[in-house]
C-alpha cells in the first residue's frame, strides 16, 4: 500500500500519464469515431477487426482511456495531497526562529544597523508592513525577535485549486455519463410526447423558419409549452443557442424535417385534344380521387421530396429537402391499370406517364403539402453544474498560481546597547523584480525613518 | 476608406514594421527598432478601425469565417507584442514575430479565404461567440510570441554554447524567461476561452458541453501539452532548450487545433 501511495505520488508519473493520454487522444481524431463495421473494414481493410477489438473506434468511451484518466486522477489526488500538508505547515505554523544564515542565503536580503531600540525599531518595520498588506508573525527570544511578514498567502494553494478544479470537472463528467441521458422529440405543431424519464409533456404550439433575405436560414424557433397533468405549466419559444430548461432537462432545437410519407397533392389534369379541359385536385398520397368523367381515377402511390435514379439504377430521394419533388400517379379504370409513372413539380415536361393505350390527358403537379416537424432534444445533465463549479475553481486556481504570489519577509530584530540590528531577507517565487523593489521601499523607509 | 481598403494599409504598415525590425535586427541601431516599433502600433490602431468597420458593417463579430478569424489572430498576436514589447524589450523578437504576423495576414488576404461577410448561421448567433473566439485567439497570440521567443532562445542557446555570442541584444535567459512569462498569460487564457467558454457555450448551442469533437480534443492536447510546460517548468526545474521545445510543440498544436482541424478532420466546427 504504501509503495502504491509512492507510485502515485511521483510527478514523474503524471507526466508520463499526460503523454500518453496526449497520445491516445490524438489517435481518437486520426481514426474516425463510432462508424459502422463496414466502413471500417473498408477504410482499414484487416486491421478494421483489431482496431474494433482495441476500442480504437470508440477510444475517448473505451475502458482503456477511462482507466488512464482514472490513474491520472488518483495521481492528481495524492500528488496534490502530499503537497498540501507541508504548504499547511507552511502557512499556519512557521516556523520562526530561523537562523542568520538561513536569511543571508536568500537572494533578496539588506542588513542594516538602526538607531533604534527594538521595540520602537518592531513597531516602525510593523507599520510598514501593514501599510502593505503584510501580515505578521512574531516570536521574541532574549534579545531577539523573530518576525514574519506574508501576504497573498492564498497564491501557494493556487495549484491545489487548479487540481481540484480538474478533479471536480472529472466527476462532473462522470455524473453526466451515467445520470445523463438524451433523446430526439419528433414534434408536428400540436403535438404532444411525454418527455422520457419524467413526469411531464412537452407540446410543440408552433415551428417556424426564418430566413434572412438571400436566402439564408437565419433561425428556427420552436414555441413549447411543458404541460403537467395536461395542464401548461411554462412556455418558450426554443431556438439554438436558446434552449428550454425545466426540473433539470433541457429542451433544444436540434432538427427539423417534413413529413412525405402523406403529403397532400395538388394536381391539375389537361386534355390535349380539349385545351377547355382543366381539373385540380387535391388529395393525399395513397388516396384515390375520381376524375369526374370516363370512370377514371387516380391514385399517388409514392413521393420521393428529391427525386434521383441513383449509380444502381434504383429510383430514391437524395435528401429530405424538398430539391426535386416527384410523385408517382397510376390512372385506374374499370379495375384496370390503364397508365402510371412520375410527374415532377420542378420539370412538368419531364413527365413519365406509361400507357398501354394512347392517352390523351396530361397531368402536373402544382403543389404540394407536407407537416414539417421540428426535432427538439431533450437531455438531462446531472453532472453540468458540477462541471461549471469546476470550472470555477480551475479558473481561480489559475489565477491564484500565476497572479497572486506569495510575498514572504524574514526578519530578525536583535537589540544591543540601544540600537537594533535588522537583518531581513525576502522569498518571492514569481514575479521577484516587483517584489525586490517593496521589499527594498520597506527597508529604506524604515532606515531613513527618524 | 472601405474595410478592405483599411486592411490592405495595416498590412502595409506591419510589413514597414518588419522591415525596420530587420535592419535593427542585422544594424543594431536602437533608432530602428523603436521606429518599427510606432509603425505597428499605428499599424495595430489602423487593424482595430478595420475590425470595428468590418463589425459595424456585418453587424456581427469579426471572426465567424477564416478571414475574419485570421485578421483577428494578427491583431490579437500584434497587441500582444505591444504589451510584451512595452513591459519587457524584446526588440530582438520583433524581426521574427512580424514574420508570424505577416503570415497571418497573408494568409488571410489569399484568394483562398472568402472575404464577404454571411449572415451568421443560428449556431453562432450568440454573445458567446465573441467571449469564446476573441479570449481563445488572444491566448494563442501570446503561445505565437512564446514560440517565436522559444526559437530564438534555441538559436541564441547553440551559438552562446558555440562561443560565439555577441554582447548586444538579449540574453538567452531573458529570451527563456519572456517565453515562460508569454505562456503564463497565454495558458489561463486560452483555458477560459478555449475550454470554459467553450463548454458553456457547446453546453447551450449542441446541448452537450463535452462531444469529443476533433477541434475539442485537439484544443485539449494543447493544453495537456502547455500543462506539461509548466509542470516540468515548475516542479521539475526544466529550463532552457527542454522548455523551448515544449512550448515550439505546444504553439503547433495550437497551430493545429485553429487551423488543421478545419482541413484535415471533420466535426461540429464547421464554421472557422
Amino acid at each position: 500500500m504504501k509503495s502504491l501511495i509512492k507510485f502515485f505520488s511521483s510527478v514523474k508519473l503524471a507526466i508520463v500519464l499526460l503523454i500518453i493520454i496526449t497520445c491516445a487522444s490524438i489517435l481518437g481524431t486520426l481514426i474516425p469515431q463510432q462508424r459502422s463495421a463496414a466502413e471500417y473494414a473498408v477504410r482499414y481493410g484487416q486491421l478494421a477487426g483489431l482496431l474494433i477489438r482495441l476500442q480504437f473506434t470508440n477510444l475517448y468511451h473505451s475502458w482503456w482511456y477511462n482507466g488512464l484518466l482514472f490513474l491520472f486522477s488518483l495521481n492528481i489526488i495524492i500528488c496534490t495531497l502530499n503537497r498540501l500538508s507541508p504548504k499547511f505547515k507552511r502557512v499556519f505554523q512557521p516556523r520562526l526562529r530561523f537562523e542568520t544564515k538561513n536569511i543571508n542565503s536568500l537572494k533578496i536580503r539588506e542588513k542594516f544597523r538602526k538607531n533604534w531600540n527594538l521595540a520602537r525599531t518592531r513597531e516602525e518595520l510593523g507599520r510598514e508592513f501593514s501599510a502593505r498588506h503584510y501580515r505578521l508573525k512574531e516570536e521574541k527570544k532574549e534579545a531577539r525577535s523573530f518576525l514574519l511578514a506574508r501576504k497573498k498567502t492564498l497564491g501557494l494553494f493556487g495549484s491545489d485549486i487548479v487540481h481540484l478544479g480538474l478533479l471536480i470537472i472529472l466527476a462532473g463528467g462522470i455524473i453526466s455519463g451515467l445520470g445523463g441521458f438524451k433523446a430526439d422529440l419528433t414534434l408536428f405543431e400540436g403535438q404532444v410526447l411525454p418527455v422520457p424519464k419524467a413526469d411531464f409533456q412537452v407540446r410543440l404550439d408552433k415551428f417556424e423558419t426564418e430566413f434572412y433575405p438571400d436566402g439564408r436560414v437565419r433561425d428556427w424557433k420552436s414555441t413549447l409549452t411543458v404541460l403537467e397533468n395536461e395542464k401548461p405549466q411554462l412556455s418558450k419559444i426554443v431556438e439554438v443557442n436558446h434552449p428550454l430548461a425545466y426540473q433539470g432537462f433541457a429542451f433544444y432545437q436540434s432538427g427539423y424535417g417534413w413529413d412525405w410519407e402523406s403529403p397532400s397533392l395538388e394536381i391539375w389534369v389537361k386534355k390535349r385534344k380539349d385545351p377547355s379541359f382543366l381539373r385540380k385536385l387535391e388529395f393525399k398520397v395513397g388516396q384515390r380521387v375520381s376524375l369526374g368523367d370516363d370512370d377514371i381515377q387516380l391514385i399517388a402511390l409514392h413521393f420521393l421530396p428529391d427525386f434521383i435514379i441513383n449509380d444502381k439504377n434504383e429510383i430514391t430521394s437524395r435528401s429530405n429537402e424538398p430539391n426535386n419533388p416527384a410523385a408517382f400517379i397510376e390512372g385506374w379504370q374499370d379495375e384496370q391499370r390503364i397508365f402510371s409513372g412520375w410527374i415532377f413539380a420542378k420539370f412538368p415536361d419531364f413527365a413519365r406517364i406509361h400507357s398501354e393505350k394512347e392517352m390523351d390527358l396530361t397531368l402536373e403537379l402544382r403543389d404540394f403539402k407536407s407537416s414539417q416537424f421540428s426535432v427538439i432534444q431533450a437531455s438531462k445533465d446531472p453532472g453540468v453544474n458540477i462541471i461549471w463549479i469546476g470550472c470555477g475553481f480551475l479558473m481561480l486556481g489559475l489565477a491564484l498560481a500565476f497572479y497572486w504570489p506569495i510575498r514572504e519577509v524574514k526578519v530578525i530584530l536583535e537589540e544591543s546597547h540601544g540600537k537594533t540590528e535588522v537583518t531581513a531577507g525576502g522569498i518571492a517565487s514569481k514575479n521577484r523584480d516587483a517584489f525586490q523593489s517593496e521589499f527594498e521601499k520597506i527597508m529604506t523607509s524604515l532606515r531613513r525613518s527618524k | 476608406m472601405s474595410e478592405s481598403t483599411l486592411f490592405l494599409v495595416t498590412f502595409i504598415f506591419y510589413f514597414l514594421a518588419a522591415f525596420f525590425y530587420f535592419s535593427y535586427f542585422f544594424s543594431k541601431k536602437e533608432n530602428l527598432a523603436k521606429t518599427g516599433f510606432s509603425i505597428a502600433f499605428i499599424g495595430l490602431l489602423l487593424h482595430t478601425a478595420a475590425l470595428i468597420m468590418r463589425t459595424v458593417e456585418s453587424g456581427h463579430a469579426p471572426f465567424t469565417n477564416m478571414y475574419e478569424s485570421l485578421s483577428f489572430l494578427a491583431w490579437s498576436a500584434i497587441l500582444a507584442y505591444v504589451i510584451i514589447e512595452w513591459k519587457f524589450k524584446i526588440r530582438k523578437a520583433g524581426a521574427l514575430f512580424m514574420l508570424v504576423v505577416i503570415a497571418i495576414m497573408a494568409l488571410a488576404s489569399s484568394p483562398l479565404m472568402p472575404k464577404e461577410a454571411t449572415p451568421l448561421v443560428p449556431a453562432l448567433q450568440s454573445y458567446w461567440l465573441w467571449l469564446h473566439v476573441s479570449v481563445t485567439l488572444l491566448g494563442e497570440a501570446f503561445f505565437a510570441l512564446a514560440f517565436v521567443t522559444s526559437i530564438m532562445y534555441l538559436v541564441a542557446d547553440s551559438k552562446e554554447k558555440k562561443g560565439k555570442a555577441k554582447k548586444t541584444g538579449i540574453s538567452s535567459e531573458k529570451l527563456d524567461s519572456i517565453s515562460y512569462r508569454c505562456i503564463a498569460i497565454g495558458f489561463p487564457l486560452f483555458t477560459l476561452g478555449g475550454l470554459v467558454f467553450g463548454m458553456i457555450w457547446a453546453y447551450y448551442a449542441w446541448g452537450s458541453y463535452w462531444s469529443w469533437d476533433p477541434k475539442e480534443v485537439w484544443s485539449l492536447i494543447t493544453w495537456f501539452v502547455f500543462a506539461l510546460y509548466l509542470h516540468t517548468r515548475i516542479v521539475m526545474g526544466w529550463k532552457g532548450r527542454r522548455s523551448a521545445y515544449i512550448a515550439v510543440l505546444g504553439f503547433l498544436a495550437a497551430l493545429f487545433t485553429y487551423f488543421g482541424v478545419n482541413y484535415l478532420l471533420a466535426g461540429l466546427h464547421s464554421y472557422a
